[in-house]
């Protein structure tokens, strides 16, 4: 038996010892492929994909290593993110990016911090998932900014006085997102009512009927793609008066789509707008319409959702950190993090005391009902 | 006050309408075999599905539909052949098993056929239009559901009291020896009560995503649960129970998601309470308190065991 | 008795052995029926009398032996098509169909039977139990026991069978019911009907029977002319209480 066991061990050490000869660096893709957040996972992938394929090898001291994307599906649900977590702590990755939506990221986060696994979350936008962690890093702007930015488009531009706030119940993004819209919003002056509706609920005409009977002058709803979609139908057939509002989840065009040809007036905030670098533009849409499971993973068309730049600029952050720490282990890597600067195409990311992107602006864009095309409104800075 | 409450009632009539139509899959499975069948509600998702993957290849609407719910039918016919009807001496427990089985199994197919991504229900002329009723807009389908779920529903009562089918579904809901005996084959008996639930399950999921238009794997769950719910309501067994009790909890549903308005708005709260939060919390009290009070429900025979 | 003999055989049963899962219910049984006969089976409780007849009808299926209908082999047809080759059960404990009217339950007794037939089928039964005729709407299960037996027997006799099988009329009714409903086995008797009678009221059965077979435990014990069986010392210190 004992002879058994060490040759076991000896035919895993060559296993290993050949696995290093061809120099391969895991990076850990945290993202949903399924439910409710799927659609915007998938597209936050895409960017991940796109900046691995464009730089598909890193030089960590001295030798070139290929970057291998390992993906663990969390479904969108909290849930489902531990054993997603644990996939990509089993698979041995040096870091991990994602995920998209807050309250998976929150429910992984441990997983990785037991590991010494650092995360760079893309654009999970919760105070919570970096407060208090050294472990979690994250390069989009957050909550308590987004729902000021919000607020103040709200009040200042719509002309709003009254706002109506639907979140999921027990989703942290929504629910953390309508809290921060509200205190904003009601330091201008504002009046809110909020309500929250149940997970894998598809009937939103009582909570819209609700929104007109308050007389609210905006709804704002910063919901998952899957709800937002339906609302949007919804509110369309219902023929609603008041606009639309929806935090960085609404920026996809599957979103946009379910806008077109109606008059529904619906704004967002979000992390890049198209236009923004032409260069990087171009070549995400050529590599969309070459690759068929691509452009249909980016809902069927070829707009660039902000998320999938956020996806490519994580990408190559972590590159920077492995790069800096010189070694593919991922306790080096954590600890280099901090003092990571990187421009990327949404600017520059460097990360304050909490792990968070030093982030001073947020882009407004407008759907436009006739094209489905999202339009810039205004970059929004708050100080 | 009604100008209020008419909305939200509106909303719970068409959605219990709806309720209505996948309830009566459930009660008549259960009047006959006795199994609460935890797929209905995914053959309704999956109707739902093959709709928009049918009229995505180009088909018109009057070719796509009739072939939706014949093909749900079917769904509902082998579903039956292959996972119960070997079951049919096994323990109860067993058959509940499978049934859970094939719920996975539909949703884990569809997880895999659309990638994990909504899909967006094709838009039904004439019923997807927007209405306005007594000031409230609302789609067409909204009005129409109500109607066609009783002009169904008549219509399987009267198969079910006058026809020779619905006779000897009757006699097996009673007793399958003595049916056998008057020369009813069983299984034909159950095949036609799937093919019936589950066909009235197609029509259901038409009219619901044509009012909630986005189709996922995970569609079925809710209104699957909302409507066994509703026949456990009505009194599981019962035909009319079941379409009673989808048409209470609808109502009910929606005029607790507007509760907070109502009491706003005829000024008995002077803030919104956020009551809305506890509308799906209510349907599952109702079951309970129903189980406590009438467990057999509001029509349930007494005696709902076989001699 | 011996004319009766030369009458066509109807129903022939030969050995058959019936299992509940591990229980040896029926162990060998054979006997037969022929055309006008009335034929008892008779035994203690558990001897395999319901066995024998659900066996026949095709609830239940003989792992060996064989069961001749009409000179056919039978063994494997299930019940729901026994009814279609003439065989009627009027099983143990009656189980008409209480939420129906009784006129439903006459039509599900003709399940079988062309639409055409019914009407006809319906006023010969009427007919024999003008009981049933005034009762016709009312819900079955709020008749009395006399009226359910009667519902019972009449139900079976909607297909118009060949061969009918009564499983324990007598069971749980009143003695002046029990005089009736054999009354009513009589006259059928005398109307050409052939019957397989399953009693445990022994008396009754030999008294209207041609001849009987004893069960015990899962076999034949006696068997023979319903007059000599009788007047048996053995049947009647073991059935008939003398």
């Amino acid at each position: 038996m004992k002879k058994f066991v060490a040759i076991l061990l000896a035919a895993m050490m060559l296993l290993s010892v050949s696995a290093m000869a061809e120099n391969i660096v895991k990076i850990g893709v945290y993202e949903p492929a399924s439910g409710d957040s799927g659609a915007g996972g998938k597209q936050e992938t895409l960017g991940v994909q796109y900046a691995n394929l464009e730089t598909p090898t890193v030089v960590i001291g001295g030798e070139e290593y290929k970057v291998e994307l390992v993906y663990a599906d969390n479904g969108s649900s909290t849930d489902k993110a531990p054993s997603a977590a644990q996939e990509l702590v089993s698979a041995g990755v040096s870091v991990v990016l994602g995920s998209y939506g807050s309250g998976v990221s929150i429910a992984g986060s441990e997983y990785f911090k037991n590991a010494n696994i650092p995360a760079i979350g893309l654009t999970c936008t919760n105070p919570q998932v970096t407060a208090g962690n050294s472990h979690y890093f994250r390069v989009c702007f957050l909550d308590p900014f987004q729902g000021t930015v919000l607020a103040n488009y709200a009040f200042s531009t719509l002309g709003a006085r009254t706002a109506y706030c639907l979140a999921e119940l027990g989703n942290d993004y929504d629910v953390g997102l309508v809290t921060y819209f509200k205190q904003a919003f009601e330091d201008l002056g504002g009046t809110v009512i909020s309500d929250t509706f149940p997970t894998n609920n598809s009937d939103f005409t009582s909570y819209l009927t609700n929104a007109a009977m308050y007389g609210a002058d905006v709804f704002f709803c910063p919901v998952s793609i899957a709800y937002s979609t339906q609302i949007l139908q919804q509110a369309a057939s219902q023929g609603v008066e008041f606009p639309i509002l929806g935090g960085d989840t609404l920026d996809s065009n599957v979103v946009a789509a379910a806008a077109v040809g109606t008059n529904i007036d619906l704004t967002i905030d979000t992390f890049y707008q198209e236009g923004a670098n032409a260069a990087f533009d171009e070549g995400f849409k050529a590599w969309l319409n070459s690759d068929a499971t691509a452009l249909a993973n980016n809902g069927g068309n070829d707009t660039i959702s902000a998320v999938s730049v956020m996806g490519y600029d994580g990408y190559y952050v972590a590159l920077e950190a492995l790069k800096a720490a010189g070694t593919t282990d991922s306790a080096a890597v954590m600890a280099v993090l901090p003092s990571i600067e990187y421009t990327g195409v949404t600017g520059l990311i460097k990360f304050d005391e909490n792990g968070d992107a030093v982030r001073t602006s947020a882009f407004v864009k407008k759907v436009n009902n006739e094209t489905g095309a999202w339009e810039f409104v205004t970059e929004q800075t708050v100080e | 006050m009604w100008n209020t409450v008419f909305p939200y009632l509106l909303s719970g009539i068409s959605v219990g309408g709806q309720y209505a139509l996948i309830a009566i899959g459930y009660t008549m499975v259960y009047g006959i075999l006795r199994l609460i069948n935890f797929a209905h509600g995914d053959v309704f998702m999956v109707a739902g599905i093959i709709m928009v993957y049918m009229s995505a290849s180009g088909m018109p609407l009057w070719v796509t539909i009739p072939l939706v719910l014949i093909l749900t039918a079917l769904i509902g016919f082998v579903i039956e052949r292959v996972a119960y009807k070997p079951l049919r001496s096994a323990p109860r427990m067993s058959v509940m098993i499978s049934a859970i089985g094939v719920s996975y199994t539909l949703q884990n197919l569809v997880l895999y056929v659309t990638g994990g991504l909504n899909k967006t229900y094709p838009t039904i002329p004439l019923i997807s239009q927007t209405v306005t009723v007594l000031g409230a807009k609302t789609k067409a389908v909204t009005l129409v559901t109500p109607v066609l779920t009783l002009v169904l529903v008549l219509l399987l009562v009267t198969l079910i009291n006058k026809t020779k089918i619905g006779m000897a579904m009757r006699a097996v809901s009673k007793d399958f020896e003595t049916s056998q005996l008057m020369g009813i084959k069983i299984n034909s008996v159950i095949s036609a009560t799937f093919v019936i639930g589950s066909f009235l399950a197609g029509v259901g999921s038409v009219l619901y995503f044509t009012n909630y238009p986005t189709v996922i794997q995970t569609s079925g769950a809710m209104p699957g649960l909302k409507a066994f719910v509703a026949a456990v309501f009505g009194g599981i067994g019962s035909i009319p129970g079941a379409v009673i009790g989808a048409f209470i909890i609808g109502i009910m549903e929606n005029i607790i998601k507007g509760l907070d308005v109502i009491l706003f708005k005829s000024g008995v709260i002077s803030a919104p309470l956020g009551l809305s939060t506890f509308s799906d919390a209510f349907t599952f009290a109702l079951l309970i308190v129903i189980l406590i009070v009438k467990p057999t429900g509001l029509f349930g025979e007494k005696a709902t065991d076989k001699v | 008795m011996s004319e009766m003999n030369q009458q066509e055989l109807l129903l022939k049963v030969n050995d058959i052995h019936v299992y509940y899962g591990a229980i040896h219910a029926i162990k060998g049984v054979s006997f037969e029926v022929r055309k006008n006969e009335i034929v008892a089976l008779i035994g203690a409780n558990g001897a395999g009398k319901s066995t024998t007849l659900n066996t026949v009808a095709g609830l239940l299926k003989p792992r060996s032996g064989t069961i001749t209908f009409k000179g056919e082999n039978v063994t494997a047809v299930p019940a729901s098509k026994m009814v279609f080759r003439g065989l009627a059960l009027c099983p143990e404990g009656r189980r008409i169909f209480q939420q129906m009217t009784v006129r439903e339950n006459l039509e599900m007794g003709a399940y079988s039977r062309p639409n055409a037939e019914i009407e006809q089928a319906m006023e010969n039964v009427f007919g024999r139990f003008p009981r049933l005729k005034e009762r016709e709407k009312q819900v079955a299960g709020t008749l009395s026991g006399g009226e359910q037996q009667m519902l019972a027997m009449g139900r079976a006799l909607m297909a118009r069978p060949e061969l009918l099988m009564l499983d324990e009329p007598s069971m749980g009714l009143a003695p002046i019911l029990v005089e009736q409903i054999f009354d009513i086995i009589r006259e059928l008797h005398e109307s050409g009907a052939t019957i397989l009678l399953v009693e445990q009221n022994a008396q009754m059965a030999l008294s209207v029977a041609d001849r009987a077979y004893v069960l015990e435990t899962g076999s034949i014990g006696m068997s023979g002319p319903a007059k000599q069986l009788l007047n048996d010392d053995a049947v009647r210190r073991a059935y008939l209480g003398h």
